[in-house]
């Protein structure tokens, strides 16, 4: 769906130039959820604005569907969330989302039903949409972002971190509205830094580090790269523990915090651990499997 | 994308504010003079509505939203400079129609030497003026809001204004000459009203005319074109 050879990418001029991005190869399948992380100034925000066609690559290409990543016939197909929210804020929430609608291609006589659609999809009342932008919260733009990025139900959407500035239920709803459109097979790039968001939602990340793609991992599927457990049991039975998984050959690191941390390839593998501790005699506090992306922002490339 | 530069425009309160306090300046002179007062204070509403028409929908952001859908960036650029056209239509028409009201209502009513004079025809000529002239400095406005930051598009056309009138304070015969010439081609001044009131003029000028605005239109959607357009920070 897309491809991404060789793209690197310099800021600057007379000399000095920056560079954001230095030989980026990268395929997203269609209906895959990829996650870009990595530290600020990695170059995320300029790989996804190359992906929109915003910005040109100084070598290597980028096709989406075979096609340029700014010809009209991707853009027909896309919707976008920016980071930055730069909306018209004089414009009603209603107006604003029309407008949306009708670039999109939406028929103008079904702009206002579609639009209170949009806005009930993001939990956005009758009341906002009649209100100017200019008196939203940044959690309430955020919304409306989600919503204009997701007029028309898109096969493509870049997010651009879609929950930033919202409360919990806020990014409980983004997440929502980005399985949903992953249920119905969009291909999704989301750039975030919430990890245990990214980590719900994507099907693979890769990481970026000083304009680089310096690791990839899968996250779901039959064959995930990154899967480790965490185990929560009483501190003093912490010895037992380990030697409890290593009869299942599952090698436990032990944190004096009570935690056993290993690594699990499937569910199954998960099952067979707690049991083991179980048959051991080992009350197991809490259990859960987590990609733990956060370390990838600590161990080097 | 007309009607979005046009709410853009008239939602904004301090525009709005800008605009009244021109067109009622202008108003008391039309109301008492007629077109012989032409529009030149309303004139300035056009760098009021032109300024920054592009490259502030760029560092708001609001112009990666709108590009990431099915439109051409011709597409949004002409809808940028025919929405600034329509505004100073109607704010022009509004000026207009104001100071024909007041002149009726107010100037009339009032013993005043030469009221009579006024003329619907002859206000609708100077507004006419006064339009293609705005259309005309929105279009060089347009060119250099498409790579210059903020309302630094101001400054281009001042100093486009500047670059091409000094050289006829030169002592040098070739730079008048030259200055002359590049005034004629790049900033030619055609007399619109007389052309409006169905006098002849020489065509020449208005060839000239047609085609700088054709030239500062085209430069711009090159330079919109290939534009890149970078946000934000990664």
């Amino acid at each position: 769906m897309i491809a991404v050879d060789g793209v690197s990418k310099t800021y600057g001029r007379f000399g000095r130039r920056v560079p954001a991005l230095a030989g980026v190869t990268l395929r997203v399948a269609k209906g895959e959820t990829l996650g870009l992380i990595g530290p600020n100034g990695a170059g995320k925000t300029t790989l996804l604005t190359c992906l929109l066609g915003f910005l040109r690559p100084d070598s290597g290409t980028i096709a989406v569907g075979g096609l340029a990543p700014d010809d009209l016939a991707v853009r027909a197909r896309t919707g976008y969330l920016p980071e930055r929210l730069g909306f018209d804020r004089e414009l009603p929430g209603r107006a604003f989302l029309a407008h949306h609608w009708r670039l999109a291609g939406g028929d103008p006589a079904r702009a206002n039903e579609e639009v209170e659609k949009a806005a009930d999809r993001v939990g956005l009342d009758r009341e906002a949409l009649s209100r100017r932008l200019r008196g939203y919260s940044r959690g309430m733009l955020q919304r409306i972002g989600l919503a204009q990025a997701l007029l028309r139900d898109p096969d493509l959407l870049f997010l651009d971190e879609p929950a930033s500035g919202t409360d919990p239920r806020g990014v409980a709803l983004v997440r929502e509205r980005i399985l949903e459109a992953k249920a119905r097979g969009a291909t999704i790039v989301l750039n975030s830094h919430q990890l245990p968001e990214v980590e719900r939602v994507c099907d693979r990340i890769v990481f970026i580090d000083g304009g680089r793609l310096t690791k990839s991992e899968t996250l779901s599927g039959t064959s995930p790269t990154r899967r480790r457990a965490l185990v929560r049991i009483p501190v003093s039975r912490l010895a037992e523990g380990v030697t409890a998984l290593s009869a299942e050959s599952l090698v436990a690191e032990s944190e004096p915090e009570g935690f056993l941390r290993f690594a699990v390839g499937s569910d199954e593998e998960m099952a067979r651990a707690i049991r083991a501790l179980a048959l051991a005699n080992v009350p197991v506090y809490e259990a859960r499997v987590s990609a733990e992306l956060e370390e990838l922002f600590e161990t080097p490339s | 994308m007309i009607r979005r530069f046009v709410r853009q425009k008239f939602g904004s309160a301090g525009l709005v504010v800008a605009l009244a306090v021109l067109g009622l300046v202008q108003l008391l002179p039309l109301a008492a003079q007629g077109a012989e007062a032409g529009f030149a204070m309303a004139s300035w509403a056009i760098f009021v509505i032109a300024a920054g028409s592009v490259s502030r929908d760029i560092s708001s952001g609001a112009l990666q939203m709108i590009l990431s859908r099915p439109i051409r960036r011709t597409q949004y650029l002409f809808g940028r400079y025919f929405g600034i056209l329509l505004s100073y239509a109607l704010f022009l028409a509004a000026t207009s129609l104001l100071a024909f009201l007041v002149f009726h209502l107010v100037v009339l009513r009032t013993p005043r030497a030469g009221a009579a004079d006024f003329s619907m025809a002859g206000l609708a000529a100077a507004a006419g003026q006064a339009f293609l002239t705005g259309a005309f400095q929105s279009a060089i406005l347009l060119f250099f809001s498409t790579f210059l930051p903020g309302i630094a598009d101001l400054l281009g056309l001042l100093l486009l204004y500047l670059v091409l009138n000094l050289p006829q304070f030169s002592q040098s015969s070739f730079l008048r000459n030259a200055g002359e010439r590049a005034r004629e081609n790049m900033l030619p001044a055609v007399e619109w009203e007389r052309i409006l009131r169905g006098d002849d003029v020489p065509a020449a000028a208005t060839g000239r005319w047609i085609f700088a605005l054709t030239v500062y239109l085209v430069l711009a959607a090159i330079v919109f074109s290939r534009r890149e357009l970078p946000y934000g920070q990664d």
